[in-house]
Formats: C-alpha cells, structure tokens, sequence
C-alpha cells in the first residue's frame, strides 16, 4: 500500500521539478496578494492568471510521468521537510487547480451581485483563497508529519477566515463554533504527532512506516490523529459544524471547501492508517461503521432540510460516508480487494468534489436568481432558469451515482471491492446511500417542475456563472466514462501492486 | 470493428439534438420541429443501413474501456436491431404526434429536450453490446423520462413521478447489484458468449440462479411484471404522446426486451432452461396476463384501461420468452414489435379524442366514429389486433404463442391465451360498440365534452396521420409477414441464431 | 538543571494556569494568562531553548495578551473597559449531563495519554517535572475547555492545552529530535497566535453585532 503513496520512492527529483513545486507553493500566494490589491472585476481576468499554476501542475505532469515518482527533501535549517509526487499527487493538485480556477472566476461576478458594497471580505477573499490552496498543494505534497502539520494548520485557518467573510451574525456564529472545533482538532493531531515523535523519533512517513512496531503508544497516537483529522473532515458524530458554516458562507468558499478542504482532513487520515496500522482491520470497520452512519444521518438530514444551501451541505456529510468506506476496503483486506477499491476511493473523492463544486455553485445562482433560500423557493425553476436547474441536475446525477457519471463509476468499483471481499454491510450501505441520495435530490426537482408557482423577485445574473457551474457539472459526469485516464494516472508511477 | 461509427452516429443523431434543443429558444417552433424530424428521419436511414448491412453479414462494434474490466460496448445484432428499428420508426411518428399534441402548450423546449434524450437510451439500450453498457442507457432512460412524466406539473403529476421514480431507482439499484455481482463471479459479460456462465453451472447453480432472479426483478419494474406494476397506470398523467411511447417502445419495453437479453444472450435459454427458470418466468407472465386484462376490465377511462392493457400485453414477450423452443422465441420477439405499433395507435388515437373532443370516459364515445372515422378506425384495427384477430398483427403473435407452447410442452398455456383473449374481447369490443353502433353528440344527442376543430379534417394533421400510419404498419405486419424484413422475418433471424449455433 | 528549579517551575507554571482558568474576573484571568506565559517562556529559556523563549514571549505573552484584552475592550491607555464586559456566550446553556458528555471525551484523552506515556519505549529518559507539568496542564486545559460557556475563557482554555502539549511534545523530543520538535512547537505556536487572533476580533465582532442588534429590537418596540 505504502508503494501506491509513492513514498518509498528512490529517485532524487528531477532538475526544476523542486523549483516548480516551489512555485506551485509561492504562486497562489502572490496571486491572492494581487487579487486583493486590484480587486478584480472581471472572471475572465481572474480564470486566466490562474491558468498559471494549472499550467505548472501540467508541466509537472509531463516530468512526472516521463520520469516516475520522485521523492526529496527540502531543507530549511536543520529542518529536512519531505516531499513526493506521484499519480495520486498529481491528480489531487491537477484537481485542486482546475477547482480553484472555476470558484475564483465565479468569485468576482458573485461578489457584484450578491456583496454589493465594496467590502472590506471582498479585498481579503482573494489572499485567503490563495493561502488555502497553496495549504492545499503542501499537503498533497507532503510526506512527513511536520509538513503535514503546517499545511493543515494553514488550510484550516484559511478556511475559517473564508467563512467569515460575509460577516454577518449567523456566518460569525458558525465561524466561531468552526475555529473553536479546528483548534481542537489541530491540538490533537499535533498531540498524537508529539506520541510518534516520542516513540521514534523521526516524522518523516516513509522512515515511521518501517519504525514503528504496533503497541498502546501506536494506538492511542493513532487515535489522536483520527480524531483530530475527522473532526475536520466532518465524519460522522463530528459533523455538526458543517451545515451552519455552510449556509451562511460565500457561494464560491463553499464550493471549495466541501470540494477540498474537508478532503485534505479525508487524504492525510487514510494516508496516516496506510502508513502506520496497515493490518488494524478492527478499527478499520469502526470508521467504517463511521461511514454508514454519516451515508444514512446525512442522507435523512438533507432530506428533510428546509434551505437549499443545507442539503448540498448535509449531503457532503453523507457522500463522505462513502469515502471513509475505503478505510475497512483497504485495511486488512486481499490485494485484489485493495487494488480496486483504491480506484474506487479516488475516483469517488474526484466525483464528488466536481459534483458538489459544481452543485454549490449552480445552488448559488438559483439562490441569486430567486432571492430565495428555502427550498420551496424552486418552485416552478425548471422554466425560468433551465441552466442553473440543469447544471444542478447534472452534478446529482453523479452525486446520486447514476451512469454515467463519475459517482457512478466510482460506486461500481466500490460495490465490486466490497462484493469481492465479501463485505456484505458496505453493500447494504451504499444501496441505501444512494436511495437517500436520490430521495433528497428528486425533492428538490419536484418543487422545481410545479407550474403554478408565486413568481419571487428575479435578478439577472452574469451567464459566465451558470456557465462555470456547467462545466463542472458536465466534467463529473463525463470523467465516469473516461474514468481509464485518472485511474491510469493513478498507477502510472510504478506504484503497482 | 470495421464501420464502428454506423452504432455511434445512430445514437449521437438523438443525443447531440438534446443540448441543440435546450439551447433554442422556446420560440423557435419550426427550428425545432425541423430539427427533431430531420434527427428521426437520420436515425432512421441509419438504422435501415444497418440492417441491411447485418443481413449481408457485416458486423458494428464500437467500444471502449471504462475502468479495467469493464468497457463501453456498442455491437450490432438481430435482436438489437429489431428493437432499434421499432424505436426510430415510433420516434418519427411520435415526433410529428407531439409537435401537434403540443402546440399550445408551454416548456416546450423542456419537452422535446427530455424526449430526445429518453430516444436517446432507448436506442443506446438496443444497441448495447454488455451488461454495463445496457445498465448504462437503462438508467439513463429512467432519469430522462421523469420530467416527461410530472411535465403538466401539477399535484397529480408530480405524485406519480415521485412513484416512478421510486419504483424505477430502486429497481436500478437492484440490477446494478446484479450487474456487479455477475461481474465479481465471471468477470465482464458480454451480450452473446454464454460459455462462460454455462461453465458455472456445474458447481455454483444456486447462485446463479440467485443472481438470475435478482436481474429478473430489477429489470421487471420497468417490464411491469405483477406485482411490480403500480407505477405504469399511474404515469398516464404524462401528455399523450409521452403515453404513447412509454407504453409501446421506451420504458416498458426496455424492461421486456431486458429479460430478453437476460434469458437468450447472458444466461443462454438452454441454461435458463437447465436451471428450471422458464418455469418462473411462465408463471410470472400468465399471472401478469390475467391480471391485467382483468383490472383493465374495471376501468371507466380509455388511458387506464389502456394501460392496464400494457401490463398484460407485455407479458406476452416473457410468456413467448419463456417456452423452450423456436416458436417461442419467435412469438416473443415479434410480439416487442408487434404490441409497440398497435399499442401506440391505441395511444395516439385516445389522444386524439382528447384534444379533439375532450373525451376521457369510456361512455364518452358513443358515436364517435361518425365524427372521427379515420381515429375511429386506426382505434379499431390496433383493437382487434390486441384481441388477436387475423389479419392484424396481433393474430401472429397469439399464434405463434400457441405453436411454442405445445412445442414446450406446456398446452395449459393455451388456456391461459383463450382466457386472455377473451378477457381482450371483453374490455375492447364494447368500446368499438360505443364508437360505431351507439347514437351520440355526432348523431345530435347531447353534446361532446370539450370539442376543439383543430383541423381540415377530423382532427390536425399532426395528429392524424402519424395515427392512420401506425394503424397502417400495424395491418400491414400482419398481412406481409411472410415477406423479408418484416418483424416475423427478423424474428425468425432471432431464433436461428439462438436455436442452431 | 536542578530538579528542585525543575519542581518550582512546574509548580509555578500549574499554579498561574489555574488561575487563569478559574478566576471569575475576566480582566485578571487574561492578565494572569499573560504571566502564564512568561513563566512559560522562563521555562523553555530554563530548558535550554532560548529561541522558543523570544518566541513565546513575543507571541505567547504579548500578541495574544494584546488581543485577549482587545477582545475585552480594554486598552492600555483606558484602565477601565468600555462598555460591558464581553457578553458574547456559546447559546447553549449548559447542565448536569450536557457537561459530563463534555468532559467524557476530556477524560478518554487524559486516560489515553497516560498509557501512551506509560509504554514510551526506552529510548526515552525517565519522565521529569516537565513532562508532569504539561500533562497536567493538558488536563486542566481540556477541564476548562468542556466546563466554560464565555467564548474568551475557551480561547483561554485552548491555549493553556496547547502550552501543555507542548511542553510535554518537546520533553518527548529533547533528546531524540530536537530540531523537528521546535518546529512542531514554533508552528504551534503562531496557529495559537493566530487562533486567539480570529477569535478575539470575533468576538469583538459579535458583540458589538449583538448589541447593534438588540438596540434595534428595541427601538421598534419589540422585546430584549
């Protein structure tokens, strides 16, 4: 398993590609500086500069698959920070990029519209957006504690810091209970980080993975990390900050951060367990009890929730049941098993995150459209605002896993680990995840197909924003039937089982 | 793979015309209209190409790999074809029904967009080459005909779209398990190469007839097999024109002409046969049969009665299906035809008495043959030929359901076609009574419901002639049956290649 | 370093984080959390670590102290806060069993890192005062954290933890990675910095909102 991170890679970095990688790092941040000393008016203007760091990630791509996975140390001091890149690096930051470069050209037109005033969050928005996703490029990168501590202690105050920007009380109150809650979680994973470093002596993963030898120490570390890291990712019984912060952020935030941030939580924590307990198949299957309640409390949540904006956000809850399933797919399962459902987790977390990237922001724009929040608030949308409604039907599609989405893809896979390795329960789950899911998503359709609805106050809206949230939608659900390209990438490097 | 893109242009033809479609302005009454004819007549052209292309021998495949061990897969073969062809030949027609169905009406654009699509799975289904493929366009055909369904979108029709979707989804669910489990077992499963299984059947009979019966359910939802069947009388709130194609070609279809491809090309019949399935599946059908013709009966309007007419009607592919031996087989492949031209007349011709007179009731029409002869008579022929009297095409498939049931082994199942005939009888000879003998509005006795002259003749020309035309091919199944390409030639095609390898 | 120096400063560092925790004067517990943190950065300076010594206090002492007391609404140059105390409250009034739900997960993290500390494999030296400070520290910390409703004494109360995983992260680390421990720390110690920061203009922010609020509900007639 440890192959398929990459590592354990034994070639030094190629000539530039550390430098790039660098770049890649440094240029988000310089980018969000001049975002907030010119305030861009236009998405155009915005969704071109950041082709830059889409481009960079590319030219790694090329290096990357010419000359196999690379591995290398940085040193600052007497600090050696690890880095690696593999497939699975390069399609988390090719997803990052090209998610990042939809929200910031949406930003400006929803700023115009929805924030009119020139606010000061309209200034701060763009070096938060960038903080977060050079946090977000680190910790893809990262193969060692540390790293992993600093890019997650960045992504996470980014992240608070976007949802507050509306400034309003629900969006302070919300973002207060999330700081309180990633300041705890961040203590204990620095708290299980100082176990490992007490036990070993070392943090660099590749180094612990061959160190450490399973005992108290290694569990209870363990068990801190877990708890810190899914209390970020909203796992189930610690989810309970995720539909406030979201009904109240920025249209554009919410998109990346249900896409993303709460994914890096997803990424490090199965990382972690891959590395470190590879054969606990007993707690495995706790997270994955985990999962089943998230899938179905998420799901019923959604289904019954009032405002548009909290069954996009309840449905991350439930969607990220699925993902936390690779736990016990994974750990202690025959390689055939793993091999598939390592497949199925990533192209699962790819799906989702252009689904639901594109399901905020096509929810955004009928919200804009419609001046309205709750969900009776669609009646009658299908004839008024066919686009936003389509591109929002679209990203269920692959939300719900119906061909040929990618969702559904990813869904095939899994229910084939699970079926193969004779795990009956995740069979059950991910059937009832997606009835839940369609039953929260077709509630939705249903308000929008009545005929003879009160007309409520209509606001015209940049088409350039409808048309980003369609092609979100429409690259989750094309990516199920050209699906052969991530997975491939996602072996490339010689990290076959 | 030689001419791959034969498969890819015939189901490009009504899925690129979806998004034109949306793209359009609502107001664009012609450009629409000669777009969605202009994408039929392709579809069809393309679709007489290929048939004759597959007499002569040729093959069509168009494939690629999805995720490893598991492709797209688009192949050309009789059964598929057969399908095809019905679906493009009823697209044309209805395509010319719905523009005048719809004339006045509003989210037009909606409507058609959703239509081609639903066209769109259908022949995606028909074309299919493996079980994901086919899973693929299935639910891709459950997606795109709900908002045909709730498209009135008012409290009736959303009620039974949320039922449609509840039956159809849950259905998905169950075969893509199915679909995935046989996947796990054998690995991927082409339409066709049966040895595979067959090389199961020793060891591990009771899963795969496990698993037989898991597809058979997921795939008669949308086939209306008994008691899965509440979900198709209640989708008649859709508009006409949808009716129609729901119940003669898309969804209830699809399902049948699923367990067709379940039964002869993934299980083989000889194995379904060895594992003691037919049984189940003649049991299934005759109850469906009986039951249907006999709710149909209780029905006071003409599209529920209609539809409950579906239910049993359908059931007829699985019963001829389900009879081991080459008659059978015939029987139940001309019948997917056969029930798809005559069904739809029936459909178009109780729409027209809608929009033309306003009727919905059964004792609505009496006399309404005078006003409307030629609605009248097409009414007439698709139901005698539901009865099964010659020279409609109906009678060939009663009879050749006959023949495979003795050929089986089975005569008791000519009890069950008499009764059922007669059930048929019984429900579609009083209303050609009401429409031919009995004194109405047209006769100066009281007054039609809501009467609209929407044309030159009876009705508009949209209307008309796609019903006269269907009633017509309908006849002319029956009286040319023994000539080449007819329904029962393909059939016949059908049943060679299954019966002598 | 004299174990006696050692015990004093344990005893230093625990006495003056109690307090801050537990004085019922908002005003004092910040200015006791400010000498906390000095005693803190004595301590590291002690321990041999002068960098995280100017660290702490820099960051530890003054910037979060600044920022407690602008969350206060006091200001150096007026002794007095303006207006009312913060007001700003979690809603969610807290009872019998609300708490214990609060502190179980406290405990099983306290439980937990006493077996994790229990079976530290050899290469560690034998658990110092150091080491005792900071879980006990953790403790408190975590007690405070699941008891307090006013969001200013949860900064607080986030911030003594912190401390406490720290000292207990470099006592781990002295010996066997000092570098990678200091980072740990260094980082922790601006995430704590800039915490405290978001939290304090927070609820500044909020309060301030709150009261708009309310002087607008009470304009149009309605109630408090």
């Amino acid at each position: 398993m440890i192959e398929r991170l990459g590592l354990m890679a034994t070639q030094p970095a190629q000539p530039g590609i550390s430098a790039v990688v660098l770049l890649l790092l440094g240029l988000p941040l310089l980018l969000g500086v001049l975002g907030a000393w010119f305030r861009p008016l236009r998405g155009g203007v915005v969704a071109s500069v950041s082709l830059l760091p889409l481009l960079a990630t590319a030219w790694l791509l090329l290096k990357v698959s010419t000359h196999g996975v690379q591995a290398w140390t940085l040193d600052v001091g007497p600090l050696a920070l690890h880095l690696r890149i593999n497939g699975l690096t390069l399609l988390l930051l090719l997803l990052t990029q090209a998610l990042t470069l939809a929200s910031a050209a949406y930003a400006p037109g929803y700023l115009r519209v929805a924030v009119k005033e020139r606010s000061a969050g309209g200034a701060w928005l763009w070096p938060l957006l960038g903080t977060m996703v050079a946090s977000l490029s680190l910790i893809w990168l990262a193969a060692d504690l540390l790293t992993l501590y600093v890019g997650l202690e960045l992504m996470g105050l980014a992240a608070v810091g976007l949802m507050l920007l509306p400034g309003h009380v629900e969006a302070l109150a919300a973002g207060m209970r999330y700081l309180l809650l990633a300041l705890v979680g961040s203590l204990a994973f620095l708290l299980g980080v100082a176990l490992l470093l007490g036990g070993w002596g070392r943090l660099d993963l590749a180094g612990l993975a061959t160190a450490v030898e399973p005992g108290p120490l290694l569990w209870v570390a363990m068990a801190l990390l877990s708890a810190g890291l899914l209390l970020k990712a909203a796992a189930f019984p610690l989810h309970t900050w995720l539909a406030p912060v979201h009904a109240s952020a920025w249209t554009p935030v919410s998109a990346l951060h249900a896409a993303l941030v709460i994914k890096a939580s997803f990424f490090i924590a199965l990382q972690l367990w891959l590395v470190l307990v590879p054969d606990a198949a007993v707690a495995a299957w706790l997270v994955g009890g985990m999962g089943t309640a998230a899938v179905v409390w998420g799901g019923l949540m959604a289904w019954r929730a009032a405002k548009i904006k909290d069954v996009v956000a309840w449905s991350t809850v439930s969607q990220l049941g699925y993902l936390l399933l690779a736990f016990p797919l994974l750990i202690g399962t025959t390689p055939a098993v793993a091999a598939i459902a390592w497949e199925g987790t990533w192209l699962q977390l790819v799906a989702h995150a252009l689904a639901k990237a594109a399901m905020f922001l096509a929810a955004g724009n009928l919200i804009l459209f419609t001046g309205e929040w709750r969900v009776e608030g669609l009646a009658g949308a299908s004839r008024r605002f066919p686009l936003a409604l389509l591109s929002f039907g679209i990203a269920a599609i692959s939300l719900v896993g119906l061909p040929p989405s990618a969702g559904f893809t990813a869904k095939w896979l899994l229910l084939h680990a699970a079926l193969a390795a004779g795990h009956w329960p995740w069979l059950l789950v991910l059937a009832v995840g997606t009835l839940l899911s369609a039953a929260y998503v077709f509630r939705l359709f249903r308000f929008s197909f009545i005929e003879d609805a009160p007309h409520f106050g209509l606001r015209r809206v940049p088409g350039g924003m409808d048309l980003i949230a369609l092609l979100l939608a429409l690259a989750a659900l094309l990516l199920g039937l050209v699906a052969q390209w991530p997975l491939g990438l996602l072996s490339m490097t010689g990290g076959a089982p | 793979m030689s001419q791959a893109w034969l498969p890819l242009a015939t189901l490009a033809t009504s899925l690129l015309v979806a998004p034109v479609i949306f793209a359009l302005p609502e107001r664009a009454w012609w450009a629409r209209a000669v777009l969605n004819l202009a994408a039929a007549l392709a579809k069809l052209a393309l679709v007489v190409v290929m048939v004759v292309g597959l007499y002569q021998g040729r093959d069509f495949v168009f494939g690629f790999t999805v995720v490893e061990g598991v492709s797209f897969l688009l192949k050309v073969d009789a059964l598929g074809m057969m399908f095809a062809g019905l679906s493009s030949l009823l697209w044309l027609a209805t395509t010319v029904y719905a523009i005048g169905y719809l004339e006045e009406s509003s989210n037009r654009k909606r409507f058609f967009g959703f239509f081609s699509l639903c066209v769109a799975s259908t022949i995606g289904i028909s074309l299919a080459g493996n079980l994901f493929t086919f899973l693929l366009f299935y639910e891709m055909l459950t997606l795109s005909t709900y908002p045909l369904v709730v498209h009135r979108g008012n409290p009736k029709a959303l009620a039974a779209g949320t039922l449609y979707l509840r039956y159809t989804l849950t259905a998905g669910l169950v075969l893509l398990l199915g679909v995935v489990a046989l996947h796990v077992l054998v690995g991927e499963v082409v339409f066709g190469e049966r040895e595979v299984l067959t090389a199961l059947a020793a060891e591990q009979s009771p899963l795969l007839i496990g698993l037989f019966l898991v597809l058979l359910l997921g795939l008669s939802v949308k086939a209306a097999l008994v008691p899965l069947h509440g979900w198709l009388p209640r989708a008649m709130v859709a508009p006409a024109p949808v009716s129609a194609l729901l119940h003669a070609v898309a969804v209830v279809k699809a399902g049948a002409f699923g367990i067709v491809r379940l039964v002869y090309d993934v299980y083989g019949i000889q194995l379904t046969f060895e594992l003691g399935l037919l049984g189940v599946l003649t049991g299934l059908a005759c109850v469906t049969i009986l039951y249907g013709s006999l709710r149909a009966l209780a029905q006071q309007e003409l599209k529920p009665r209609l539809a409950f007419s579906t239910v049993s009607q359908v059931s007829y592919i699985v019963l001829g299906i389900s009879l081991f031996g080459p008659f059978g087989t015939i029987a139940g492949m001309v019948h997917l035809m056969h029930q798809g031209l005559m069904k739809v007349t029936l459909f178009y011709c109780a729409g027209n008495y809608a929009e033309e007179l306003g009727i919905r009731r059964i004792d609505e029409l009496d006399g309404a043959g005078r006003r409307m002869p030629l609605t009248s008579l097409a009414f007439t022929l698709g139901a005698l030929g539901m009865i099964g009297l010659p020279p409609v095409a109906g009678f060939i498939s009663k009879w050749y359901l006959g023949l495979g049931a003795v050929q089986a082994g089975m005569p008791w199942v000519i009890a069950v076609l008499v009764a059922s005939s007669l059930l048929n009888a019984a429900y579609f000879l009083p209303i050609l009574h009401r429409l031919w003998f009995r004194p109405g509005p047209a006769h100066g006795l009281g007054q039609w419901p809501a009467e609209r002259r929407l044309g030159r003749f009876e009705t508009s020309d949209w209307l008309l002639w796609p019903t006269v035309a269907t009633a017509l091919f309908s006849l002319l199944a029956g009286l040319l049956a023994g000539l080449p390409f007819s329904p029962l030639d393909l059939a016949t095609l059908v049943a060679t290649e299954e019966y002598l390898p | 370093m004299l174990l006696l120096d050692e015990l004093l400063l344990t005893l230093a560092l625990v006495t003056t984080a109690a307090l801050a925790l537990f004085d019922r004067q908002l005003i004092r517990a910040c200015a006791l959390f400010v000498l906390f943190a000095l005693t803190v950065a004595l301590a590291w300076w002690r321990l041999g670590f002068p960098w995280l010594a100017l660290l702490e206090v820099l960051l530890g002492a003054a910037l979060t102290g600044a920022f407690l007391f602008h969350a206060l609404g006091v200001m150096p140059w007026a002794r007095a806060p303006r207006g009312r105390l913060s007001r700003w409250r979690d809603p969610v009034p807290l009872n019998w069993r609300r708490g214990f739900f609060r502190l179980l997960p406290a405990l099983a993290a306290v439980g937990m890192l006493g077996i994790a500390l229990a079976s530290l494999p050899a290469i560690n030296e034998a658990p110092g005062p150091l080491r005792l400070s900071g879980t006990v520290l953790f403790g408190l910390g975590l007690w405070a954290f699941a008891l307090q409703r006013h969001l200013l004494r949860r900064l607080l109360a986030f911030n003594i933890i912190g401390t406490g995983i720290f000292l207990l992260l470099m006592s781990l680390a002295r010996e066997v990675s000092p570098a990678a421990g200091q980072g740990l720390v260094i980082t922790g110690l601006v995430v704590a910095l800039l915490g405290t920061m978001l939290g304090a203009l927070l609820i500044r922010r909020l309060n301030g909102l709150d009261g708009r609020r309310v002087m607008a509900s009470m304009k149009n007639g309605g109630g408090p």
